[in-house]
């Protein structure tokens, strides 16, 4: 079943990506887009089934595939780690596939459109095999595959100046993040002479190093803070659907890389400090630069930086409690990881398609501007709300249990009986509670906000619902953020694990339960009277939405607060009918908030870069026999350090 | 494991809750009037006033949605299970069916996440207001809650909040001083999160001043009676907390007649005593700017990590 299920998966992949191209150039555009689509949801289908008896079995299925040399070969094992992130990557994919049925429809060039579906299912049958790859090489392959895919898609709008600087700034990160990796895989293949991950050897020093050069390739790739800042640029600039992917999905392969390598490597208590630092970093000044945004799709960004942090957190812990000998707790903390990868990439990609209806809808990307779209989009709203509530870690959804295993390991740091680790940890649990606690107020101002109240733009008042497949594909995945919170005790027992968790199912119930209770108790005790009136206008004939709140007023008590990390600058400017300034006339204020990391990290090196670039750019002449001879200067060099060393 | 017995506690839990939190909204007024030289409310009146409003139509904006209609309901839901949480007068027999203290932590939060979606719904200036600063707060007691329940899972090294009582009760050291600290925190939280003096301002509809009055402003009839009664409930279950942690005694696990009276009796006191104390801080202290509240979430930090230290070096 599984040698049958892993190609059918891959087949159905290759046809997904052929069809559009034909279906462009032999013009039957639309057509040829939905069975590529229909395509993708079968692929993903097969690779879900593939990826769950796996799971469900625990067993490992591996495949051989092509050797270029016996250094350089495709290969592929799944066990069960691989076969859960196929699942995430499988079930997240379908849903997206299948909104994408309907959501291309509204790219404005044919041509486009087509080519965003076959790049679309580039980028995920890449994504699959980064995933099975077995070998360095072919992972580096694939990975590199995902990045230029994932970079043709980011710059689907090519002509918008704000895309070009976006696909510039993911081109050069995620490049960057290749090279750390090739960095560390070479160093990996110098001590053991195999780029096979089967047959890595302990050895301290070369392990460490080649540890720092992985965690900072798959680091800068999930986003940490201080590389984080190409998604806040890539994911407004890219398509719904591919942001859904890209943050739902693609940034969970590099949590993916990270846990694998830990797992084969011979773990130090350092890296653990610092994967638990960047994490806890990560996720609470994502979450503070999530405050701030107005920007629906930039928000969104912002709180996957968050979310990888918390991932990292619960990592750090695993590897910290691991060493310490304690495997219980160290293994609930990687397993509330591992379910915080699934859970993420669950709900941030429901957000991430539900905001794109929103977008299609409002023709803004600015929450000011958007107001009272429940009424007008209801179904969406609901999808919306039940994406914020799980993100917001509200039981008994999926977010809140992985969030109380992690919760739950660092309750236990006492065990260490170190107290120079507990103290970090200690720290990074205060932390990573304002974390959360702020999670929730930036998804009351993002749905209070976008949803509620009265419309502030003219295109919020028209805004339409969407069509269905993009209310079922964002369902789906609502579904299970409400089945993986309340089955969650039921889901892990399957799988053979036990926690000690509360069972969501009965607390899931219990509120149920209570709700139609007081709602049936309320009608029967309470007055039955309603009456519909108007909001109080503060003295205003008619209420406008000029009186609303704003999402910058809603966040404004926290941007004061935490001034110090903003760096908030106000400025002022009054002007008076009479000289003593009495009589106010007019005036202007602002709100400036510094991008740190842009202005102080990215610029500076960009700079230098700059600079040493215009200096090789006198070697490039543009003449074909100087090009040459470079080559051929090259070779020598390269012969005569194989003669000295051999 | 006795279902019986425990579908009996939930009962009996829940239905205390329910029916005295009510009581201490009015005692605590009724101590600050004395200490302005008024004589107060009688002590009733706040089953009075949620019968009245039960009687009252309700008045929709509208703009609002069902976000407006559901969440007093989700509050009520959410502070319902929470109660089973908190055993105020009978121990549970030991279950994994209730009392983790980060899930009772965040079925607050689900209440106060509503509740803070409810006052934009309205559009009125002052419910976003209120929403706003209350999400502003909360955010920061919240790395204070969690670092006192923190220290509270290291000293009675378990998180489940039954088996704390039942630790507190145990023990023979009368008063321990990583209890005296923990217990100096959670009062700050009760202040806190029961929106009192110095955080907020329960009396006044000002709106410089009002943080939870003004979020449930456009409540109204039975939908604010479902508010009002979950925010006494919130503040019994934290005045619970409280109050068996630091003095548990007479608090049973039997479920013999005597044993339940007597625990009863007692709780009732020690609850009156710190309903007084409640009501004394909050007419010694003035309300405090929105901007100064970090300093005192602060010193409640302060104190819970100091706890955390005494733990980790004893």
């Amino acid at each position: 079943m599984l040698e049958f299920l892993f190609p059918l998966g891959l087949a159905a992949f290759f046809l997904a990506v052929v069809v559009p191209l034909v279906g462009s150039k032999i013009g039957a555009g639309k057509v040829t887009r939905q069975a590529s689509l229909i395509a993708t949801i079968v692929a993903c289908g097969a690779i879900l089934a593939f990826a769950l008896e796996i799971v469900f079995s625990n067993q490992s299925f591996s495949l051989f595939v092509y050797q270029i040399t016996p250094q350089f070969q495709f290969s592929f094992l799944v066990d069960r780690l691989a076969a859960f992130f196929l699942t995430l990557i499988a079930v997240v994919s379908l849903a997206v596939a299948i909104y994408s049925i309907s959501y291309v429809e509204h790219t404005e060039h044919e041509e486009r459109k087509n080519l965003i579906v076959s790049f679309m299912n580039i980028f995920i049958v890449s994504m699959v095999l980064v995933v099975a790859s077995f070998s360095m090489f072919s992972f580096l392959f694939f990975w590199e595959i995902m990045a230029l895919s994932s970079f043709l898609l980011v710059m689907s709008e090519f002509e918008k100046k704000e895309t070009q600087k976006a696909g510039i700034f993911y081109f050069v990160m995620t490049h960057l993040s290749t090279l750390f990796l090739l960095f560390a895989f070479l160093f990996i293949y110098t001590v053991t002479g195999t780029f096979d991950m089967g047959q890595i050897r302990a050895e301290p020093l070369i392990t460490s190093v080649a540890f720092v050069f992985l965690f900072l390739g798959f680091g800068i790739k999930a986003g940490i803070i201080p590389f984080h800042k190409w998604l806040p640029y890539a994911h407004p600039a890219s398509p719904s659907n591919i942001s859904a992917l890209m943050s739902g999905v693609m940034i969970k392969v590099a949590v993916y890389g990270l846990i694998r390598f830990l797992l084969l490597l011979p773990m130090q208590t350092w890296w653990g400090i610092l994967i638990l630092a960047a994490g806890t970093t990560s996720a609470v000044l994502g979450v503070i630069y999530a405050l701030k945004e107005h920007d629906i799709k930039r928000l969104l960004a912002y709180h996957s930086i968050e979310n990888i942090g918390i991932i990292l957190i619960g990592v750090g812990l695993y590897v910290i409690f691991s060493l310490a000998g304690f495997e219980a707790i160290a293994f609930l903390a990687l397993a509330g990881a591992l379910f915080h990868t699934l859970n993420h990439a669950i709900f941030k990609s429901l957000l991430f398609m539900t905001s794109g209806s929103i977008v299609n809808a409002t023709g803004t990307r600015n929450i000011e501007e958007m107001g009272g779209l429940i009424k007008r989009m209801p179904k969406t709203a609901l999808l919306f709300l039940i994406g914020a509530v799980s993100i917001s870690a509200l039981p008994p959804f999926n977010g809140f249990v992985s969030e109380l295993m992690i919760f739950q390991a660092f309750f236990q740091s006492t065990v260490l009986a170190n107290p120079f680790l507990e103290v970090i940890l200690i720290s990074s649990l205060a932390v990573f509670a304002l974390t959360s606690a702020l999670a929730a107020a930036c998804f009351v101002k993002a749905f209070g906000i976008t949803f509620l109240a009265l419309p502030r733009s003219e295109e919020a008042k028209e805004a339409k619902e969407s069509p269905k497949l993009m209310i079922i594909g964002p369902a789906i995945l609502a579904a299970m953020c409400v089945a993986l919170g309340v089955l969650s005790l039921q889901l892990f027992s399957v799988l053979g694990f036990s926690f000690p968790l509360p069972n969501m199912l009965f607390i899931g119930a219990l509120l149920s339960g209570f709700y139609v209770f007081t709602f049936a108790a309320l009608r029967e005790v309470a007055s039955r009277r309603e009456r519909i009136a108007e909001t109080w206008g503060c003295g205003f004939p008619t209420q406008t939405s000029k009186m609303e709140y704003t999402a910058s007023g809603f966040s404004e008590p926290i941007v004061t607060i935490l001034k110090s990390i903003f760096r908030t600058q106000k400025k002022s400017e009054r002007n008076y009918y009479d000289d003593k300034g009495v009589i106010f006339k007019d005036g202007k204020a602002e709100i400036h908030l510094m991008n740190f990391f842009e202005e102080r990290l990215y610029m500076p090196v960009a700079n230098i870069v700059r600079k040493v670039s215009l200096k090789v750019n006198n070697l490039q002449r543009g003449d074909v026999d100087l090009h040459v001879a470079y080559a051929f200067a090259t070779i020598v060099v390269f012969l005569l350090i194989i003669w000295w060393f051999a | 494991m006795d279902y019986l017995a425990l579908i009996a506690y939930g009962i009996l839990n829940m239905l205390f809750v329910l029916l005295i939190s009510p009581l201490f909204i009015s005692l605590i007024k009724i101590v600050k009037a004395h200490a302005q030289k008024r004589k107060g409310p009688p002590l009733l009146q706040t089953y009075r006033n949620l019968a009245k409003l039960l009687k009252k139509e309700t008045v929709y904006s509208s703009n609002s949605s069902w976000i407006m209609r559901a969440t007093p309901l989700v509050n009520v839901a959410a502070i319902l299970v929470a109660s089973l949480f908190v055993p105020m007068i009978i121990i549970p027999q030991p279950t994994d069916l209730v009392g983790n203290i980060i899930l009772f932590l965040y079925l607050l939060a689900m209440a106060k996440f509503f509740m803070a979606l409810s006052g934009l719904d309205a559009g009125s200036t002052f419910g976003g207001m209120g929403s706003s600063r209350e999400m502003a707060i909360s955010a920061l007691i919240e790395p204070v809650v969690i670092v006192v329940f923190a220290a509270m899972a290291f000293a009675f090294k378990t998180i489940n909040l039954p088996d704390m009582f039942r630790d507190a009760l145990a023990s023979n050291v009368l008063i321990d001083p990583v209890i005296i600290l923990i217990s100096i925190s959670l009062f700050i939280i009760i202040i806190v999160e029961s929106a009192r003096v110095p955080v907020d301002n329960p009396e006044t509809h000002l709106e410089l001043t009002m943080i939870h009055e003004a979020m449930i402003l456009e409540q109204s009839g039975k939908n604010l009676a479902m508010m009002e009664l979950s925010s006494a409930m919130k503040q019994l279950l934290l005045m619970g907390v409280l109050i068996n942690i630091l003095v548990p005694w007479g608090l049973t696990a039997d479920f013999t007649p005597q044993a339940i009276l007597i625990s009863l009796g007692a709780f009732l006191l020690k609850a009156v005593i710190l309903a007084v104390i409640i009501g004394l801080f909050e007419s010694s202290c003035a309300k405090s700017r929105l901007f100064r509240l970090p300093g005192l979430f602060a010193i409640a930090l302060f104190l819970a990590i100091i706890t955390l230290i005494i733990e980790v070096f004893a």
